[in-house]
């Protein structure tokens, strides 16, 4: 990982003093240790600031159409960061020709929940050495494997690497397996109706309407959200259950076919929610029905901005 | 005491009923658990008013629209059955039955057919019962707030 770090210093360095970006967008390390925050950098000798290891946890294309179009932005983007950079793009979020990808190969993102669960609250210190994380808490010294400590979405990642990056750091890694990344959804589609409504109204009945899962998410810009609308108010604002229900329904609808599954919004939710399973199942039908995945190209259209007469089959009796 | 009948809200696409008797049944003669609700094309449905009529304690949602070729807007109803069609599964992927969400894609030969199907609609919501699941707004009151 360290070797990787110091690539993404000499890269983002480069573009800078070759003027070829505006900004480069990274990772920085923050005040506490587990949440390294992105980092704007501009100029080439501020690119030794850059970290990179499993404990950024962002989705960096959320930050592209912050910027004007015209600004050219060079992107630290792994597998789903770049899937997310080619879906805006699809949506003319920000032209292809203001983007430099640096493509990096991802292994997963730690979560920091499941490091706190086993190493008590207060971590002081955690970094990871060959496929083991190192934490150091108020508890005591304590070494996990990799493999215990990935998010949930990450475990069935199925694109690790960046797609068509620019510039291709680090080594490919083997395509996830989707039979496995179904594997969530096949379970809870069995459940009978009674058991998943109870499952929906637990996770969904705690928000709190903080809406950090929006901010988070690559795929959710509007300028206007439905739930600020208030000229008609289609969902309620509060904590309610129709309100939180809507929320999260409606959240995840809009994210069909566009969803790139980076799990952002369940690590970003303070109420620890479960959601991706929501955006998973779109995106399974999507798949299936329409054979449609997202953010492999820049000119493909998410399944609800096309249709086409073909669809006449499914105008069933 | 009237046995228990089901609240249906329909989503009428205006152009859908061809014949002048079927439409002049829906927009004055319909039974009275029926809820008209006339939308210009199945594309002007947002997801958010099927979930809005469950969520105000409707039992059921009938949308019925123009079939494939037929809509007077060209591809309103392409663009409506690709979305709702995908919202009542994500709707019952959550745990909500899914007779309670229904299409009805009409053709220009099909006098009755609407009646039909709202028949067919009651019948199963009335074995169903009342809607449990995603009904969270209570009906307001009569007297009560607005």
């Amino acid at each position: 990982m360290s070797d990787l770090q110091s690539d993404i210093r000499k890269e983002a360095a480069r573009l800078l003093s070759e003027n070829s970006v505006d900004v480069v967008i990274g990772f920085e390390n923050a005040s506490v240790p587990l949440r390294p925050q992105p980092a704007f950098i501009k100029r080439a000798e501020d690119a030794e600031k850059l970290v990179f290891n499993g404990f950024c946890q962002n989705n960096l294309a959320t930050f592209l159409n912050r910027y004007p179009k015209t600004t050219r932005i060079g992107l630290v983007a792994r597998g789903c960061e770049s899937r997310a950079a080619y879906a805006l793009m699809v949506e003319h979020q920000h032209p292809r020709e203001n983007l430099v990808l640096i493509g990096v190969s991802c292994a997963g993102i730690l979560d920091w929940r499941k490091v706190e669960a086993r190493a008590g609250e207060n971590v002081l210190s955690a970094e990871e050495v060959n496929g083991e994380v190192k934490v150091r808490s108020r508890l005591g010294e304590f070494t996990f494997d990799r493999a215990e400590l990935l998010h949930d979405s990450c475990a069935r990642c199925v694109h690790p690497n960046p797609v068509n990056a620019d510039i291709q750091l680090g080594e490919t890694l083997p395509e996830g397996d989707k039979a496995l990344a179904r594997q969530p959804i096949a379970e809870f589609e069995v459940l009978s109706s009674t058991e998943r409504y109870a499952f929906f109204t637990h996770e969904a009945e705690r928000c709190i309407r903080c809406y950090a899962c929006r901010e988070a998410c690559p795929m959710c810009y509007c300028a206007e959200c439905f739930v600020d609308h208030t000229t008609p108010r289609w969902a309620e604002s509060t904590v309610g259950s129709s309100g939180t229900h809507a929320w999260h329904l409606v959240r995840a609808f809009h994210q069909a076919g566009r969803c790139v599954s980076c799990g952002a919004c369940e690590r970003a939710c303070p109420m620890d929610i479960k959601m991706t399973y929501l955006t998973d199942k779109l995106n399974d039908d999507m798949q299936s029905l329409y054979g449609f995945e997202v953010g492999l190209d820049d000119t493909s259209q998410p399944p609800f901005a096309a249709f086409s007469l073909d669809d006449k089959d499914r105008f069933v009796s | 005491m009237t046995p228990w009948k089901p609240k249906i809200v329909l989503y009428q696409c205006q152009w859908c009923l061809f014949s002048e008797t079927d439409q002049k049944w829906v927009d004055s003669q319909r039974p009275r658990n029926v809820r008209l609700v006339k939308v210009p094309c199945t594309g002007r449905i947002s997801p958010l008013y099927i979930l809005n009529a469950l969520q105000g304690g409707a039992d059921g949602v009938m949308v019925s629209g123009c079939l494939p070729e037929k809509c007077h807007y060209k591809e309103g109803n392409l663009g409506a059955r690709r979305q709702l069609d995908e919202f009542a599964r994500l709707l019952t992927f959550v745990g909500l039955e899914e007779e309670r969400v229904q299409f009805a894609w009409l053709d220009l030969q099909e006098r009755g057919r609407i009646q039909a199907e709202l028949a067919r609609m009651e019948e199963e919501l009335t074995a169903l019962g009342p809607a449990q699941h995603l009904v969270t707004r209570a009906p307001v009151k009569e007297g009560g707030l607005a």
